[in-house]
């Protein structure tokens, strides 16, 4: 009878641990509030239809290259990301935004970006 | 023995200076020669004069729909304004024309200029104005129609001259055209784009729908009718635009750095002809 | 004994997690607002401030006039942030813009 009651009140004790960090950990780490294909179509956002052709978007640009076979071409999902996050790392002169470095999308984004570009 | 030593550290301080001097030399027909052969080299089906038109001189799509709306030009409301605005006087009596050369007709291939007098840059926007004040009469903004039907007007009439913007030797002119010439390839803007970035490196490519237009040339065809504006644009305008595009906080018209990037640009595009007013998509 | 120990390490997590999102006061605000417009300032002395920055500024300043000085402090921190990027990027670009140059 004592050992049910130690139980669950230890139970609801972790359930309480594991609901405030869960909590807290969310304050700082936001989970992005678009899907990955609004992400990169919003002219606010990604804007990736002003540069590139993807596919599902319409009268997109051609400064970049079109992104197509993406999980082929880019198998390394961090070298993916790092394009991303800042191009001008690679190639000092490229004219693609900065999307991380210059806090355009969050970290979280451009990993929602990157699931999204890993369907084309 | 001394005579010689003192030769020797003359020799080798001019020789050091002369070196400094050369790594620091700003020079524009150098750069100008650079820049004209690099659009040539990428787009060498287009004649030099067709640079001028921008986007127009790109794409042959865009230029069929250019060519159609060409019968009625949509600048034709702002030329006629500019005309009747150099007809009528100022308080003080006297009229735009009393305040230019050859009463401001066929001038526009001369702006901007270095004026020693100041140690500025002057463009015709800046002289426009300059040019209200000293006759009573309040400035006009750099964005809005007036601005634009005066200039449009002055470039109308000097259409077909060739871009004529001369760099004299004088230290402050070459350091504005150099400020000019830096302010052109900074990237700025939370996008980091300089001006370069679309126009020198992209010309003829799309963002979205919209055919980036070669900088060899730019500024010739200013002011312009931009049917994505409903309206008139000055050379003011489209910097200001331009800035906040990339989502850089741009500077107020015509501010003296502004004023230096349309010297270097109008330069680089010497010789070129008039060919403002211009519209465009 | 068992319980005792469970309780104390309720106890900090709740502590540290609360002290994580205790609510921010006016003075926080103010603190990350003055650091922001400080860092914006000097953005501005090299002629690069950019739009998101003045618009994250506005933001924080609406909704610390409105009360909401979590957002109000989140906001400044955004925009400091965004500052200090405009600030890192016209200092590279003092040099780097030579690299573009036709020649």
């Amino acid at each position: 009878m004592r050992l049910l009651q130690n139980l669950r009140r230890t139970a609801t004790i972790c359930a309480c641990i594991a609901g405030t960090l869960t909590f807290a950990e969310t304050a700082t780490a936001q989970a992005p509030d678009m899907p990955g294909q609004a992400l990169a179509f919003d002219r606010a956002k990604g804007n990736c239809l002003t540069c590139h052709d993807i596919k599902g978007g319409d009268a997109p640009g051609n400064v970049g290259p079109p992104l197509a076979d993406m999980k082929k071409r880019f198998p390394d999902r961090n070298a993916l990301a790092a394009i991303v996050f800042d191009e001008t790392r690679r190639n000092p002169l490229s004219v693609m935004p900065p999307f991380g470095r210059n806090l355009i999308l969050t970290r979280e984004e451009i990993e929602s970006v990157v699931d999204f570009l890993y369907t084309r | 023995m001394a005579r010689v030593l003192s030769l020797c550290m003359m020799a080798l301080l001019a020789a050091l200076a002369g070196h400094a001097a050369a790594a620091d030399a700003i020079d524009p027909g150098s750069d100008f020669k650079a820049f004209r052969d690099y659009f040539i080299k990428r787009f060498p089906d287009v004649p030099l004069d067709d640079f001028v038109n921008g986007p127009y001189s790109m794409d042959a799509d865009l230029r069929k729909q250019w060519q159609a709306i060409d019968d009625f030009p949509p600048y034709d409301f702002a030329v006629d304004r500019g005309k009747a605005m150099f007809a009528t006087p100022f308080k003080s009596g006297k009229s735009y024309g009393d305040c230019f050369e050859n009463k401001g007709i066929g001038i526009r291939q001369n702006y901007p200029y270095f004026d020693e007098a100041t140690g500025k840059v002057v463009t015709l926007e800046l002289a426009l104005n300059r040019c209200r004040e000293a006759n009573g009469e309040e400035p006009y903004s750099y964005v809005k129609d007036e601005m634009a039907s005066l200039t449009a007007y002055m470039a109308f009439t000097s259409r077909g001259k060739r871009f004529d913007i001369r760099i004299p030797s004088d230290p402050r002119a070459l350091a504005a055209y150099q400020k000019g010439e830096e302010y052109f390839y900074t990237r700025r803007g939370q996008l980091n784009f300089s001006c370069a970035s679309c126009h020198v490196q992209n010309p003829g490519n799309h963002i979205r729908t919209e055919v980036l237009a070669p900088a060899l040339g730019i500024l010739a065809a200013m002011p312009i009718y931009r049917s994505e504006w409903n309206g008139m644009g000055t050379i003011s305008r489209r910097f200001v635009t331009c800035n906040s595009q990339v989502r850089g906080v741009p500077l107020a018209p015509q501010d003296e750095l502004y004023r230096d990037v349309e010297y270097f640009l109008t330069y680089m595009g010497n010789g070129l002809p008039v060919a403002g007013p211009g519209a465009r998509p | 004994m068992m319980m005792r120990r469970l309780v104390a390490i309720t106890a900090v997590t709740l502590a540290t997690a609360t002290a994580a999102l205790a609510a921010a006061s006016e003075a926080d605000f103010k603190v990350a607002l003055a650091a922001a417009e400080a860092a914006e300032k000097d953005a501005g002395a090299l002629k690069n401030r950019w739009t998101v920055t003045e618009d994250a500024l506005a933001a924080a300043r609406k909704a610390a006039a409105a009360g909401d000085f979590d957002a109000a402090v989140a906001g400044a921190k955004k925009a400091e942030a965004l500052a200090q990027a405009s600030i890192a990027q016209a200092k590279e670009q003092q040099e780097a813009w030579r690299d573009a140059v036709v020649r």
